[in-house]
C-alpha cells in the first residue's frame, strides 16, 4: 500500500467519494461536489471560450492587426445580446439566420454523401459480396433487416396481409438493435465506474499497480 | 410467490454495492480472462501499421473530455505507442477543447518512451473551435487553419510539417471520439469529401452506431469502448512494440465480473416479474 501524498489526489478522490455518496441517498457531501462541479466547469469554460475562440479570431485580429472586416463578425454575435432587448430582439434572427444558412449549405450534402448515399450502397448486395459465404449472409440479412424495418415505418398502409410478417421482422431487428445499444451503455457505464475505482486503487491508495 | 416478490423488492442499494465489489475485486486480485481481438479492432491495427516509416503523418483527432478517459485516453496512449515504435510520424489535435490538455499529456508520457522529438517525430496543434470549419479549412490548407502549433511555433518552422500542405499528405485520421463533434463529422467532412482514410475509437454508448460505417468501408477499423482499448493494447503488446502498463488490459476482468453481476440480477428480476404475474 503506497498512500499518495498529493494534496491535489486526495481531493479528487474525497470529491470522487462524495458523488458517489449520492448512491446511498442525497447528502450535503453530494451536494458540495456537485455545484463545485457546476461552477468550476461554467470558469473553465468562459476562460477556454476567451482563450481559444475570441482572443485568437477576433480580439487580436480586429484590436491588434487592426483588420476592420472583423468589425462584421462582432457586430453579428452583438446581436445576440439583443434579446435581452423586447423592442430590438428581433436583430437576434440574423446571426441565426447567417449561421443556419452557412451550416446547412455545409452539411446537407456532405452528411446526404456520408450516412445516406454510402449507406445505401452499403445495403445493395453485389457478386463481390458472395465471394466467402459469411460475407454473402450477412449482406442478405442487412437487405432484409433495413427493408422490414422502413417498411415499419410506413404509416400509410394498415399492417394486414403480407405488411404485418414485414412489419413484425422489421421491430424484431429493432429490437436487437435496442439491445446491442443497451448492452454497450451497460459497458460504458461500467467502464467509467471501472476508471475511477482504478485512481481510487492505483492513484490515491496505491493498492493496485 | 414469495420468492418472486423478494426478488423484486432487492433494494437498490445493495445491487450497487455487489457490483461495486464486482469491479473491484478483479482490480485487487486479476483472474487474468484472455482478450480475444475483434476484427474492427485488428482493422485499424493493420492500418496504421501499413502506414510507412518517417513519411506520411497519422493524424489522431482527439474528440474527447476527461468524462471519457477511462475507455478513450487508453486507446490515445495505445495508438501513439504503436505509432512510435513504427517510426510513423504522428500530428495530434483537438476538436473538442477540454481534449487539448489530454492530447498534450498523453504526448509527454509516450513520446519520451520512444525518444521521439518533438517537430521533427511528432506535433502538437492544440484545439480550434468550429468544427466544421476546421476539418474543410484543412482540406484546403492546414496552415490557414493552424498558423502555428498548440504552444504558438509557426507550422513552417517545423521540420515534420514543412512538407504538409494538406489531408493528401496524410496518412490516416483516427477520431477518438466521445459524441459529437466525433468520428461521424470527419467521416462527412474529410472523408467524404476529401478522401481522407479515416479510423476511430469511441465511447461503448456510441459502438453500436459506428459499426454501420465499418461494413460501408467509410471507416478502416473499429476501437469500441474499454473493450477495444484493451485489445488494442494486446496488439501492441503482441507485436512487441510496447511493454507498457495496459490500463484498459486491468479493466477488462472487472468488466466481464460486472457483466455477469448484472445479466444474473436481470434474470432474477425476470423470474421475479414471471413470479408475480398471475398475482397482479
Amino acid at each position: 500500500m503506497n498512500v499518495s501524498l498529493n494534496p491535489l489526489v486526495w481531493f479528487a478522490a474525497l470529491l470522487t467519494l462524495s458523488i458517489f455518496s449520492f448512491l446511498y441517498r442525497d447528502n450535503p457531501f453530494y451536494r458540495f461536489a456537485e455545484h463545485l462541479f457546476v461552477g468550476t466547469s461554467m470558469g473553465y469554460w468562459i476562460a477556454l471560450t476567451w482563450h481559444n475562440a475570441v482572443k485568437p479570431n477576433l480580439w487580436i485580429p480586429l484590436v491588434k492587426e487592426h483588420n476592420l472586416l472583423y468589425i462584421i463578425p462582432l457586430i453579428l454575435g452583438l446581436f445576440y445580446f439583443l434579446r435581452f432587448v423586447p423592442r430590438l430582439n428581433w436583430f437576434v434572427r440574423l446571426p441565426i439566420a447567417f449561421s443556419l444558412g452557412w451550416a446547412s449549405g455545409v452539411a446537407i450534402p456532405a452528411v446526404l454523401q456520408a450516412s445516406i448515399i454510402k449507406q445505401l450502397q452499403g445495403t445493395m448486395l453485389t457478386p463481390a459480396m458472395f465471394n466467402r459465404w459469411d460475407t454473402g449472409l450477412w449482406s442478405i440479412v442487412i437487405l432484409i433487416g433495413v427493408i422490414c424495418t422502413i417498411l415499419f415505418f410506413f404509416f400509410s398502409a394498415e399492417r394486414r396481409g403480407i405488411m404485418k410478417p414485414i412489419a413484425q421482422i422489421g421491430i424484431t431487428f429493432l429490437m436487437i438493435g435496442f439491445g446491442a445499444s443497451f448492452g454497450y451503455t451497460v459497458m460504458a457505464r461500467i467502464s467509467l465506474l471501472i476508471g475511477r475505482m482504478q485512481f481510487l486503487l492505483r492513484d490515491w491508495l496505491g493498492i493496485v499497480q | 410467490m414469495r420468492i418472486g416478490e423478494t426478488l423484486l423488492r432487492i433494494d437498490r442499494r445493495v445491487i450497487y454495492l455487489i457490483l461495486g465489489i464486482a469491479v473491484i475485486a478483479p482490480l485487487i486480485k486479476p483472474i487474468g480472462i484472455p482478450v480475444n481481438v475483434m476484427p474492427e479492432t485488428q482493422k485499424l491495427f493493420d492500418a496504421i501499421n501499413q502506414i510507412p516509416s518517417n513519411d506520411k503523418p497519422l493524424l489522431i483527432s482527439v474528440d474527447f473530455d476527461p468524462a471519457a478517459m477511462p475507455e478513450l485516453y487508453p486507446m490515445l496512449l495505445a495508438i501513439l505507442r504503436h505509432a512510435f515504435a513504427k517510426n510513423i510520424r504522428v500530428l495530434v489535435l483537438a476538436i473538442w477543447a477540454p481534449g487539448t490538455g489530454l492530447g498534450e499529456m498523453a504526448l509527454q508520457t509516450v513520446a519520451p518512451e520512444y525518444n521521439k522529438t518533438y517537430g521533427r517525430d511528432y506535433v502538437f496543434l492544440g484545439y480550434k473551435p468550429g468544427m466544421t470549419a476546421v476539418m474543410l479549412g484543412m482540406g484546403e490548407s492546414i496552415r490557414g487553419v493552424f498558423p502555428t502549433d498548440y504552444y504558438g511555433t509557426p507550422l513552417d518552422s517545423l521540420e515534420m510539417m514543412q512538407p504538409i500542405r494538406n489531408y493528401r499528405d496524410i496518412a490516416m485520421c483516427v477520431s477518438l471520439s466521445a459524441g459529437t463533434p466525433g468520428y461521424l463529422e470527419w467521416i462527412s467532412y474529410a472523408g467524404a469529401r476529401y478522401g481522407l482514410k479515416i479510423g476511430t475509437g469511441v465511447t461503448a454508448v456510441s459502438a453500436a452506431d459506428a459499426y454501420p460505417y465499418v461494413q460501408t468501408g467509410q471507416l478502416c477499423g473499429l476501437l469500441a469502448g474499454l473493450k477495444g482499448a484493451s485489445e488494442y493494447e494486446t496488439l501492441v503488446e503482441r507485436h512487441g512494440y510496447s511493454k507498457a502498463f495496459k490500463p484498459a488490459c486491468q479493466g477488462m476482468d472487472s468488466q466481464s465480473l460486472a457483466h455477469l453481476v448484472m445479466m444474473i440480477f436481470i434474470v432474477l428480476g425476470n423470474i421475479g416479474y414471471f413470479l408475480t404475474r398471475r398475482q397482479r
